[in-house]
């Protein structure tokens, strides 16, 4: 691509991306939303959370991967266990990376 | 982002800008392959599909503010600000929505996203060839995210939501532009609110024979 080619995918890219980041809060009061489905938005947290966890701990190159060769499953599950006893954010991390490192040498 | 053939100050850009991991993941393989605008406008509208939920469920609190305002917010949004707003915040009376306190939560966890992204994609970027990807170092960002979500799930609903959305996602990891993420979320909301529909039938039941 050309310099000028670059230069218009990132203009294009910025205003597409506020756009859709925006588009409720701009536009909201024009289209209002059931009353049920507004309340089930507070899900969307935890769904969207665990939905971008969950492809890299149980898939190695695109395939299930449930076994104890898998250093990213095991790993995450040590920092989820971590996480559980000490709400820790750090020692969940520590954890995590220390295994994830020693189990893939 | 260099290797793709942006410069140095196209991809900084391009960060700065943009703001979106996804986003830019998704689009500079196309980039590099020389595919045309409209394809990349198009991979970037789907993939930023989760960003209409996110805003639906943030429009409740920021509708009354300022147009630029809502700009202003609506360019630092992103999962963990959305995720860490929401789940503080989604149980706050009608009348208590858009509080000062509200806001700046919002601010405050952006500006922290904002910052520790920013300073590790320029990083990346300066650094590309000397940092070596066998560290892995990649993996501290889904650690964190444990480390963050799971405390959120509160409640059985939210649980039948996030092994729902858990396990869509690992099923649907193969669909193109990163759709499997937002059926997942789609299909955790409505799993969620099923058990929750289920809960208050039963509670009822329960109430009504004693």
């Amino acid at each position: 691509m050309s310099d000028f080619e670059i230069w218009s995918v990132i203009i294009a890219l910025t205003l597409i991306t506020i756009l859709m980041r925006s588009s409720f809060l701009m536009l909201g009061d024009y289209f209002p939303l059931p009353e049920r489905v507004q309340h089930g938005l507070r899900y969307a947290p935890v769904c969207a959370l665990v939905a971008l966890v969950t492809p890299e701990l149980f898939l190695t190159q695109g395939a299930l991967d449930v076994s104890l060769a898998n250093p990213k499953l095991i790993a995450g599950i040590a920092a989820a266990v971590v996480t559980l006893m000490t709400r820790s954010m750090i020692a969940a991390m520590a954890i995590g990376m220390l295994l994830f490192t020693v189990l893939r040498t | 982002m260099v290797k793709v053939g942006l410069t140095t100050t196209q991809a900084i850009a391009m960060t700065l800008l943009v703001f979106s991991g996804t986003v830019q993941l998704a689009s500079l393989p196309l980039i590099a392959a020389d595919a045309p605008l409209w394809v990349v406008m198009l991979t970037a509208l789907v993939v930023n599909l989760r960003f209409v939920i996110f805003s639906a469920g943030l429009h409740p609190f920021f509708r009354r503010f300022s147009i630029a305002r809502r700009w202003l917010l609506s360019y630092f949004m992103v999962d963990m600000s959305f995720a860490m707003f929401l789940s503080r915040f989604a149980d706050a009376p009608r009348d208590q929505r858009g509080t000062t306190e509200q806001v700046w939560f919002f601010l405050g966890m952006s500006a922290g996203s904002w910052m520790v992204w920013q300073t590790m994609s320029i990083i990346g970027i300066v650094l590309a060839a000397e940092v070596p990807a066998q560290w892995g170092l990649e993996f501290t960002a889904i650690l964190a995210l444990i480390a963050i979500t799971l405390p959120l799930i509160v409640g059985r609903p939210a649980l039948v939501g996030a092994v729902t959305a858990g396990v869509i996602a690992v099923v649907a990891a193969g669909l193109p532009l990163k759709l499997g993420l937002l059926v997942a979320v789609v299909a955790g909301i409505a799993a969620a609110m099923s058990a929750e529909i289920m809960l208050e039938r039963r509670a009822k039941n329960v109430g009504g024979t004693t």
